[in-house]
């Protein structure tokens, strides 16, 4: 395998393995993929619908004009940790790094030797914030000065299980980026951790993932909740649609122990009610 | 005098026939979308059929003639969806989106694929190996439910 441009040594077969994996895991193919129009897969240019308008999602591919070629493994850390470009400027949380910030150090150089080994593609579409609401802006910069965390901080298991599973759930996979919802300030109320959300990902309802027996999953068995990773489909026979058969895409990609692992965390969790104010 | 009580003798005629039409309606209108709701639920019987046979729960003979009545099932999906059909399930959980009829040609491609990931479950269902059932079972329920689910259904905001 020859070195790409810029780099001191050659690409490492098993981070760069290591990094697919993650990168299937988060699923940032699904959202840095121009979709409707049959883009690049991590070329960017999709347009979510956001709080803080329409957000064109950036070229990820080593491209160096339009994409992430030439960034170093700080400048790559810095992103997806803190949410701030090479140039300074800051992204907006419509970008989850307050999840990701959660990632290990060698989780991102994994990830990061992966995205390096795919092909350059160039996206001349103009990524960032057609216009930003102003407001909205702001308070996402409060809420997010202020919440120290967007996962109840809790004794860590000794469980491997359970400790993979909060790793996949809380960091990898942001779930609580539709799940969680959020506090008049705009960030993630930690109180009701994966509770549900009447207004997530593009204002849409995202169910309660808790093991409350009526508002939740709780008379789901892990083998349920995993099942529903798989391939989508519910206890009473439904399969999911909307927004989540898009995460099932990603899920669907991990193996069975990851799945499981997922699972075992959610049962764990504190049971919570969601109500209208959710 | 005489000109505006015909004029508002004719307005009350049609204001009655109007509601009287709007009333059939809603009646054909309830049906249908009871009709649909029945329809999902017969396909999540059907997947659930065979999904009992990937957990040992059933047979095979059991998990063929779920996966037979799927694909039957399956054809009959446009008919439960008539033009002005759209509306809340129910159970009011979901609500059918005017892209079914606004995006006729996409709604249809969306049924075609449930339709070739259904006869694919069948063929892998009566050749009895369980891996080839999963991974069929798989891309049915994510592909074929999931992926019209995806683009024509929606979950009604409480």
């Amino acid at each position: 395998m020859s070195a790409a441009p810029g780099t001191c040594r050659a690409a490492d077969s098993a981070a760069v393995a290591r990094g697919a994996y993650l990168a299937a895991a988060a699923g940032c193919d699904q959202c840095h993929t121009d979709g409707k129009n049959a883009g690049a897969a991590y070329a960017g240019g999709r347009v979510m619908d956001t709080e803080f308008g329409a957000i064109v999602t950036p070229n990820i591919t080593p491209d160096r004009a339009t994409g992430i070629g030439g960034w170093s493994e700080a400048d790559f850390i810095r992103a997806m940790r803190w949410g701030i470009a090479p140039d300074g400027t800051h992204y907006v949380t419509a970008f989850p790094f307050p999840y990701f910030a959660g990632l290990t150090d060698s989780d991102l150089a994994d990830l990061k030797a992966y995205l390096d080994s795919l092909a350059p593609v160039s996206n001349s579409k103009s990524a960032g914030a057609a216009s930003l609401a102003l407001f909205a802006r702001a308070r996402a910069a409060i809420g997010a000065a202020i919440a120290a965390n967007i996962a109840p901080s809790s004794p860590p298991s000794k469980d491997d299980k359970i400790v993979r599973g909060s790793y996949l759930t809380a960091t990898v996979g942001h779930c609580g980026d539709c799940h969680t919802p959020l506090t008049w300030l705009g960030a993630p109320d930690v109180d009701r951790y994966l509770a549900g959300s009447h207004g997530g990902f593009e204002g849409r309802r995202a169910p309660n993932i808790t093991p409350d027996e009526k508002t939740g999953i709780g008379s789901w068995s892990e083998d349920d909740i995993a099942s529903l990773l798989k391939d989508g489909g519910t206890p009473d026979g439904d399969f999911v649609g909307g927004s989540m058969a898009e995460i099932v895409r990603n899920t669907t990609r991990l193996t069975d122990d990851d799945r499981r692992a997922i699972a075992a965390y959610l049962k764990t969790l504190p049971p919570k009610v969601f109500t209208k104010n959710n | 005098m005489k000109l505006t009580l015909k004029l508002l003798a004719l307005g009350g005629l049609l204001a009655i026939t109007a509601a009287g039409s709007t009333a059939a309606l809603a009646v054909d209108k309830d049906q249908v979308i009871k009709d649909r709701q029945a329809l999902m639920k017969q396909q999540g019987g059907d997947m659930g059929g065979v999904k009992g046979f990937l957990d040992d729960k059933n047979d095979q003979a059991t998990a063929t003639a779920k996966a037979t009545d799927l694909v039957d099932a399956i054809k009959k999906i446009p008919s439960v969806f008539p033009p002005d059909s759209g509306g809340p399930n129910p159970d009011g959980k979901y609500t059918a989106k005017p892209e079914i009829w606004s995006d006729a040609k996409g709604f249809s491609a969306a049924v075609d694929t449930a339709t070739e990931k259904a006869t694919a479950l069948l063929a892998a269902v009566k050749g009895g190996d369980k891996t080839a059932i999963q991974t069929a079972f798989s891309d049915m329920g994510k592909n074929g439910c999931g992926g019209c689910h995806e683009k024509f259904r929606e979950e009604i905001k409480k």
